[in-house]
């Protein structure tokens, strides 16, 4: 492990060879929220972020790639030692963790990656019901990313057609938001009472999944099954009288998901669609996610916008932390415009069909040179506390992030 | 009187027909050879395979400049090619890449490949027209088009930067859709390289394309520096070549949507 930092910490200074490639960042980000939570009274957090990640290509047929996250947080959200974690399976963020570290075989149209990657299914962007191989870190809900899993992927590719399949044996759950804090949201009559984190209980079992994509002329479409678990977890609460505290328990109910995906393009904008019928066991619901999303650039604007909508076909379970069904029966867009090479703005916004919960999002992004560039938004929540988006309305913010890439 | 009236009609219409016809040929004769101008030119950079190492200068109109590097890959020419474009530079797009596959009729099919989110998208027909990351180059502009796609008129001969060339209409024909409705091509008596694009929609002059530095480069004469301005905004983007080769090896399975989301 040591000599991989190493390599890792050294990849800037002998990444010129041809063989071998590196990029990275170092970031600091400020966020403060002017309202206090009813379980959080910190109005400003800072995160402090390195990342590098190196890819050797030794040879043409075969590729290694590995990456490294060194983080730091104001508000308690990164664990304290400084253990290297593979799984980043914990409920802080570790302070240092392995990003991605995986080999890829190529030869006669075949591709083979082994180990730890990020796996993306799905065409739209406002929410994928497929992309079931992509769990993701929700410690702040709004500004989430990707969390890379254990697998081995392999893909064929014959002309216009695709088949990939994937299998993980070792599962990577989503992280959800610290109990104590203000992306946990507890009713103000509650607060009173302080949640526990009594675990989670992480499935042992390997997920499996495949996919079948094809690439025509005017449309491009995939099918795609998962059999596996879910990444967003079921949750279980449970008062304890003495001393007196809520006892919460995630579980991660087992899945099966039916799932296609298209794009067309159209002379007026690219239709993109996607739906996936999910179900599970006596512990999770059935349902369908879809989504029908229109894109179009005209000149320097680039317009995304469309619906998800859910149709639940069997309620079983009470309390789930699920995003990507909480953005569903929503109108979502996202505007940006390009002022020049290195400034833009961008708006983005959901709104619910039944206008219980809004969100809006501004932002301005200017970089300075070949390395630096600064951020700056603003979130605006609002909506009734039985809402997905409405429930965070006391945590509209603003934020800064300036990041150094190298 | 009416009989003279009509033969008089008739002798005017036959004369003018005969001129017409004459013109029809000449026309004929000047879109087959400008034709044969831009088959010829094409035929002299035809190769099996290319690579450049790309730096790209974008100044706006202000003259605030910005820097990308990429690299260019292309297997096969005119048509029958495909292309993968990735860029090295600056850091924070290090690892975004364009694949390219141009068709002999028709307007290629791109797509782009995110490293950030990992995710390609495609790039649809429509959305040619926009600039390339911030570059005064559409995507459109990166296809490489064949000679058929396009009809041609011989506009006659004009010196570009002091060298004699050709000045060709090019208009897209209609099974290609273009941004653009008619180009200007100048192509160079002396070797046969374009040295300038003008590109029009409608009547307008939106993009200008200038083709400098030209060498000989394995036999090819290549332009080692272009630059693109954008008529319409006012800013400029130059592409200088570096360690251009041709026909090198390369392999098949390196221009395939699963190869760009290698790094």
């Amino acid at each position: 492990m040591k000599a991989f930092l190493l390599l890792l910490i050294l990849a800037p200074a002998v990444a010129g060879a041809q063989t071998l490639s590196q990029r990275g960042f170092v970031e600091g980000a400020g966020t403060l929220f002017p309202q206090e939570a009813s379980n959080d009274s910190t109005r400003a957090v800072v995160d402090l972020r390195a990342r590098s990640e190196l890819f050797y290509k030794p040879a043409p047929w075969v590729q290694f790639a590995a990456g490294l996250d060194l983080r730091a947080n104001s508000h308690d959200q990164v664990e304290q030692g400084w253990r290297v974690a593979y799984s980043d399976r914990g409920v802080r963020e570790p302070r240092l963790s392995v990003r991605r570290l995986s080999a890829t075989l190529t030869g006669g149209g075949f591709t083979l990656d082994a180990g730890k990657q990020f796996i993306r299914w799905g065409k739209t962007d406002i929410v994928t019901p497929t992309d079931r191989f992509a769990p993701r870190d929700f410690m702040n809900v709004i500004d989430n990313e990707f969390l890379a899993i254990t697998a081995i992927r392999g893909a064929a590719q014959a002309g216009d057609d695709t088949f990939e399949a994937v299998w993980s044996p070792h599962f990577t759950p989503s992280r959800i938001p610290l109990l104590g804090e203000r992306w946990t949201v507890v009713p103000p009559a509650a607060a009173a009472i302080p949640l526990v984190d009594a675990g989670g209980r992480l499935p042992s079992g390997s997920q499996a999944g495949v996919r079948w994509s094809h690439v025509g002329r005017a449309i491009e479409y995939s099918l795609s099954y998962f059999d596996g678990f879910n990444h967003l977890p079921a949750i279980q609460s449970e008062f304890v009288p003495t001393p007196p505290e809520i006892a919460i328990t995630r579980s991660y109910p087992s899945i099966r998901s039916y799932g296609g995906d298209l794009a067309a393009p159209t002379p007026w904008f690219t239709l993109k669609a996607e739906a996936a019928y999910v179900t599970g066991n006596d512990s999770a619901d059935d349902y369908v996610l879809y989504v029908l999303q229109l894109e179009r650039q005209s000149g320097e604007w680039v317009f995304v916008g469309g619906y998800a909508g859910e149709v639940v076909t069997r309620s079983r379970t009470s309390l789930v932390f699920a995003p990507d069904r909480g953005l569903s029966r929503a109108f979502v867009g996202r505007a940006s415009y390009t002022l020049d090479p290195n400034r833009s703005v961008a708006f983005e916004g959901a709104a619910r069909q039944n206008g219980r919960g809004l969100y809006a999002r501004a932002e301005y992004s200017q970089a300075r040179g070949q390395h630096w560039r600064a951020t700056i938004a603003a979130v605006a929540i609002g909506g009734h506390a039985d809402d997905f988006l409405g429930q965070y309305s006391l945590n509209s913010h603003a934020a800064l992030t300036l990041r150094y890439s190298f | 009187m009416n009989e003279r009236r009509c033969s008089h009609t008739i002798l005017f219409v036959a004369v003018v027909s005969s001129f017409l016809a004459g013109a029809d040929v000449e026309v004929l004769r000047a879109a087959e050879d400008a034709r044969a101008i831009v088959a010829e030119a094409q035929r002299r950079t035809d190769a099996k395979s290319q690579r450049y190492e790309g730096v790209l200068q974008v100044f706006d109109a202000k003259g605030k400049i910005s820097d990308k590097r990429w690299t260019f890959e292309r297997l096969g020419s005119h048509g029958q090619s495909r292309v993968v474009l990735r860029f090295v530079a600056p850091p924070e797009v290090k690892g975004v890449a364009l694949l390219i596959v141009n068709h002999p009729d028709r307007a290629s099919d791109q797509w782009m490949w995110t490293p950030a989110i990992e995710r390609d998208r495609r790039i649809a027909l429509q959305d040619r027209s926009t600039r390339f990351f911030g570059t005064d180059f559409s995507f459109e502009d990166l296809e490489e088009r064949d000679v058929n796609q396009n009809d041609y008129a011989l506009l006659g001969e004009e010196s570009i930067d002091g060298t004699p060339g050709w000045k060709i209409q090019s208009t897209p024909k209609q099974t290609r859709s273009s941004q653009y409705t008619r180009s200007i091509v100048w192509i160079r008596t002396d070797s046969y390289a374009v040295a300038r694009i003008e590109n029009y929609v409608k009547d307008k002059l939106v993009r200008r394309l200038n083709y400098s530095d030209i060498q000989n480069i394995q036999g090819i004469w290549t332009a080692r520096q272009l630059e693109m301005l954008d008529l319409t905004r006012g800013s400029r983007t130059r592409l200088t070549l570096e360690k251009v080769q041709y026909n090198l090896p390369l392999d098949d399975e390196a221009f395939t949507l699963q190869a760009i989301r290698r790094q």
